[in-house]
């Protein structure tokens, strides 16, 4: 039992690595992104992108999460990345700036 | 802040909103739930008016969370600030006691008052040097000489030493005789004092205004902790009312309050809450009970000669009786109050 137990958590903590890992691959794409809506004028604010993305996710779900715990899921992913991409444009307006 | 959207809210005016806090510099977190959805607002640093959302179409209710005071807000640190002096820890289990007499008025005073209240189990040796007195002609304290005695003594015994520094041109001769500087009443909203003092690398022991509301003392701690010092401590000792039997009313609820809004220790002045001798260990028993995470007590030898605030001065007699209450109330609340006490350790012997 406790052998299963250690087995569990070990494989619980190298799971979370690759999503640390998966997580930071996305947020990378969601500041390249950011770039490029800053050089296209676009807002960072995009609600159907981000519907979209939650569709695609939702259509991808095969359980045991249920679909509204992956929307709350992802919904803190966007946030995030969102809140790094105004954190990017910050730093890009003060460089302008200067 | 916290937008609570309406149950039958579209997709549309959910999104909508978002657009607007996001114009306004928040970061947002959606949650949606299974009835409503609820925006969680961080960040954003201009003053507004929460009514501009809440006319937005979809909007049920907005909350702000966020106090005035942000450093010094439980929400910005849920853990309790436990400030370390050596080997005394201030907002932790144990209730930490600081006595002494009102001012240094001699060696022979500051020495017997080290000795008594250490031998009690006080922790840290209070005295004036520098005294903010109401009237231009009481004592106005023996100035460096007095923190020279005080912090003799203090090594003497094992003692830290607090002491009030009134004005910025004292803080580089106090910082280096005290180990916590105490902020008087009277210098509670003296910002350009506080300013400094969040540059010190001592503690800070902020005593709440003589007719200050709770928010406005927070608001003061926040200008020493937005300086960089995080050790700071807040002192209840008493407010204006009404009443005038006692010298103020010594507000006990101030503890749970602050503690709640706060992760700063608490410390309770019974002495000046007061002002009356006989009514300091009521009080400071009320202040352990409530949660006090320290007390500041004044006792002299000689109370009926002492040169300033004699008559709120406990004997040292009255301290150790005290001190033994204590130690019966704190672990009824879970804490601890110098468990051994020094009692005749190195005395007499």
């Amino acid at each position: 039992m406790k052998a299963d137990l250690d087995d569990l958590r070990k494989r619980i903590d190298l799971l979370d690595e690759s999503l640390v890992r998966l997580l930071n691959s996305r947020a990378a794409c969601a500041l390249e992104i950011g770039r490029l809506k800053r050089e296209m004028g676009i807002a960072i604010y995009q609600p159907e992108r981000e519907a979209e993305v939650l569709r695609n996710v939702q259509r991808v779900n095969n359980g045991p999460l249920d679909q509204d715990a992956i929307k709350r899921l992802f919904e803190r992913i966007i946030d995030e990345a969102r809140h790094l991409e105004r954190v990017a444009e910050e730093l890009q307006l003060k460089k302008e700036d200067s | 802040m916290v937008v609570v959207m309406q149950e039958r809210a579209s997709d549309a005016q959910i999104q909508s909103v978002i657009a607007k806090l996001i114009e306004m510099g928040f970061d947002v977190h959606r949650s949606t739930g299974a009835l409503r959805t609820v925006l969680g607002a961080v960040g954003g640093s201009r003053q507004f008016d929460t009514a501009l959302l809440e006319v937005l179409d979809g909007v049920q209710e907005v909350h702000r969370i966020t106090e005035p005071y942000k450093l010094a807000s439980r929400t910005f640190k849920p853990d309790n600030t436990v400030i370390t002096i050596g080997d005394v820890r201030i907002g932790g289990d144990e209730v930490i006691v600081m006595a002494g007499p009102c001012s240094a008025e001699s060696e022979e005073q500051v020495e017997t008052a080290a000795a008594a209240v250490r031998r009690a189990g006080a922790k840290v040796l209070r005295g004036g040097a520098f005294k903010p007195r109401s009237s231009p002609y009481s004592f106005q304290g023996l100035g460096e000489e007095g923190l020279r005695m005080l912090r003799s003594s203090a090594d003497r015994h094992n003692l830290k030493l607090i002491t009030e520094v009134m004005d910025i041109s004292q803080i580089d001769v106090i910082e280096r005789y005290a180990d916590i500087l105490q902020v008087g009443a009277r210098n509670m909203q003296n910002f350009t004092l506080l300013r400094e003092l969040g540059h010190s690398k001592k503690p800070v022991m902020l005593k709440r205004g003589i007719s200050a509301t709770i928010e406005e003392w927070l608001l003061s701690a926040e200008y020493i902790l937005a300086g960089g010092n995080t050790n700071v401590m807040l002192c209840e000792r008493g407010i204006r009312t009404f009443e005038g039997y006692t010298r103020n009313t010594l507000d006990i609820s101030a503890v749970p309050v602050v503690q709640k809004l706060s992760h700063l220790p608490v410390i309770v002045d019974p002495s000046h809450g007061t002002g009356k001798r006989d009514k300091v260990a009521p009080m400071a028993r009320a202040a352990v009970a409530a949660g006090a995470d320290g007390l500041i007590i004044e006792v002299h030898c000689d109370p009926d000669h002492a040169l300033s605030d004699g008559a709120q001065s406990m004997f040292p007699s009255q301290f150790d009786r005290l001190m033994a209450e204590l130690r019966i109330i704190a672990p009824a609340i879970g804490r601890s109050i110098c468990l051994e006490p020094v009692t005749r350790r190195g005395w007499g012997v």
